[in-house]
């Protein structure tokens, strides 16, 4: 054994043993199960009645369009705030503040957070009392069970990781450039538009991406927010392990899942790609 | 300057809807009333009384902290030398080994969860304290990674280096060299990995019973049938931990990572 493998190896036996026992192995018997019978015959019976179930259209449909937007709204949202923290706020308590509210989100559950939307949005919720009281609407309106509830509630919950991505990248920007982008005669807007935008976009991508990712693959939220009424790709998924318990089949929607959701952050990723957009 | 004014009306909104949530339910757990009323109708810590009272929800609140324990201690044995391995020694499979530790991090949790329970039922690891744990393991292991790479630097190894040099076993250089100095890796990879144990769902919810459950998954199956101010009063005493973790954190790491560099 040479020198470097001998303390690699011993470094590294235990977590490599425990990632292929209750990782790798766990989806590779998905895999598998999703491409036998349930007798162990090879077959592509499981993918093909995927693709044969406009239902499941429907569905990764929904999935990925809740997924665009609230990366979307995510963004239009999170780029300003995060502009604001960084930028903008000069006390310093405030900004700390802001911080706070910011990452207090992230560590309490997506239950507790959906279920504070669950009781705001209700019928005689906050937000319908406020609309009616603001005058903007005359009778309540029903978030729970729609689309636009469950956006609410994962915009809610997916937004402090845009503006931690993007905060993170603005304030990184080095001032010296600033500096002479506007000796040089270029307007603020300017300065923004070929300097700070620019050096900000791997923040924002990686940030979009995480967001994307964590939207189209959220469980907990769309089941509560959508009242039963609007199903997503996860809940499927969920179905069939625990209460068809069809592992061949729930095995072949997981994969389907998967590398779809791959796929499109790989495609993401290669758009971002410096030189490229 | 238009620009300016709608970043502000922008952020101010964007605060408000954070805080949205957290204030109604915390609000919510204080009425007296026997629904959910925000503006709460009167103050009463009654629901957090009952809360603690019920048996049920202490046993689900000592299995999630129980289980984000051990899984925090178990990742962090198994973390701490595969990043030391990644971040010091060139070897063969040094990316796909970094790269497949890191993949929990993008791998939808339901998919994990799932493949988990199908995985266990083939060798008998189901519905139980040590399903849910090398689960959570798996998935909190990134965090642990991600806090403590980039603390193992090239600087440091040149003292590690001056330390076996000196005659020191390489035992000793870790506990004397490396350890000290990648301590707040460490502790804020603990806390972001204890945190992730802790809140987790979509995981835990296939390998839980009515017996062991934790209290996201308890609060899940409860919020779909009936919601009631205990539910707030569960929800707010999860809100104010954060928030006090949080607190803690700031006054001890820092938590002010979107300051602007020293100009």
């Amino acid at each position: 054994m040479s020198r470097t493998l001998r303390p690699v190896v011993l470094l590294c036996a235990l977590p490599a043993a425990f990632f292929v026992a209750f990782f790798l192995a766990p989806m590779a018997v998905v895999l598998i199960a999703s491409l036998t019978t349930p007798g162990g015959q090879p077959t592509f019976a499981h993918y093909l009645r995927i693709l044969a179930d406009s239902y499941h259209w429907d569905v990764l449909w929904v999935t990925f369009r809740i997924g665009a937007l609230t990366t979307l709204i995510c963004v239009l949202i999170g780029y300003p705030l995060a502009w604001y923290l960084v930028r903008t706020v000069r006390f310093r308590p405030w900004r700390r503040f802001c911080v706070i509210l910011l990452v207090v989100p992230l560590f309490t559950s997506n239950i507790v957070r959906s279920f504070g939307w669950m009781v705001l949005l209700g019928r005689n919720g906050l937000v319908n009392d406020g609309l009616i009281g603001l005058g903007l609407i005359e009778r309540p309106m029903r978030f729970l069970g729609t689309e636009l509830g469950i956006l609410i509630g994962l915009v809610y919950i997916l937004l402090p990781f845009i503006v931690l991505a993007v905060g993170n990248a603005l304030a990184k920007v080095d001032p010296a450039l600033e500096h002479a982008s506007a000796d040089l005669g270029a307007t603020p807007a300017g300065t923004f538009r070929t300097i700070i935008f620019p050096l900000s976009l791997p923040g924002l991508m990686a940030g979009a991406v995480m967001v994307f990712m964590l939207a189209v693959s959220a469980y907990v939220t769309p089941a509560l927010l959508s009242g039963g009424r609007i199903t997503v790709f996860s809940m499927l998924i969920f179905q069939q392990y625990s209460s068809v318990f069809d592992f061949n089949y729930g095995g072949a929607l997981s994969i389907t899942m998967l590398v779809l959701t791959l796929a499109l952050v790989a495609i993401a990723g290669r758009l971002s790609e410096p030189g490229r957009a | 300057m238009v620009a300016l004014i709608l970043v502000r009306i922008v952020s101010f909104a964007a605060l408000a809807y954070l805080a949205l949530p957290l204030v109604v339910l915390v609000g919510a757990s204080l009425t007296t009333t026997s629904f959910l009323a925000f503006p709460p109708q009167g103050l009463t810590l009654a629901w957090y009384g009952k809360m603690l009272g019920d048996p049920s929800y202490v046993s689900a609140f000592t299995t999630s902290t129980l289980l984000a324990v051990a899984a925090t201690v178990v990742a962090m044995l198994l973390a701490v030398p595969a990043a030391i391995a990644i971040a010091r020694y060139r070897f063969a499979g040094r990316r796909l080994l970094s790269e497949t530790l890191m993949s929990p991090l993008i791998l939808p949790h339901v998919v994990l969860g799932a493949a988990l329970l199908q995985y266990g039922s083939a060798i008998g690891l189901v519905r139980s304290f040590p399903a849910l744990l090398v689960g959570h393991v798996v998935i909190i292991m990134p965090f642990v990674l991600r806090a403590v790479l980039p603390q193992l630097t090239d600087e440091q190894k040149s003292l590690e280096d001056a330390s076996a040099d000196l005659g020191a076993r390489p035992l000793t250089t870790f506990f004397l060299v490396t350890l000290p100095q990648i301590r707040s890796g460490l502790v804020s990879g603990a806390i972001f990995a204890f945190i992730a144990s802790w809140i987790n769902v979509e995981l835990s919810i296939f390998n839980t019973t009515a017996e062991l459950t934790t209290i996201p998954v308890k609060l899940f199956n409860y919020v779909q049938y009936t919601i009631d101010p205990t539910i707030a009063a569960v929800s707010g005493l999860t809100i104010i931990v954060a928030a006090i973790v949080i607190v803690l954190l700031d006054l001890t790491i820092g938590l002010d990572v979107l300051s602007e560099r020293r100009r």
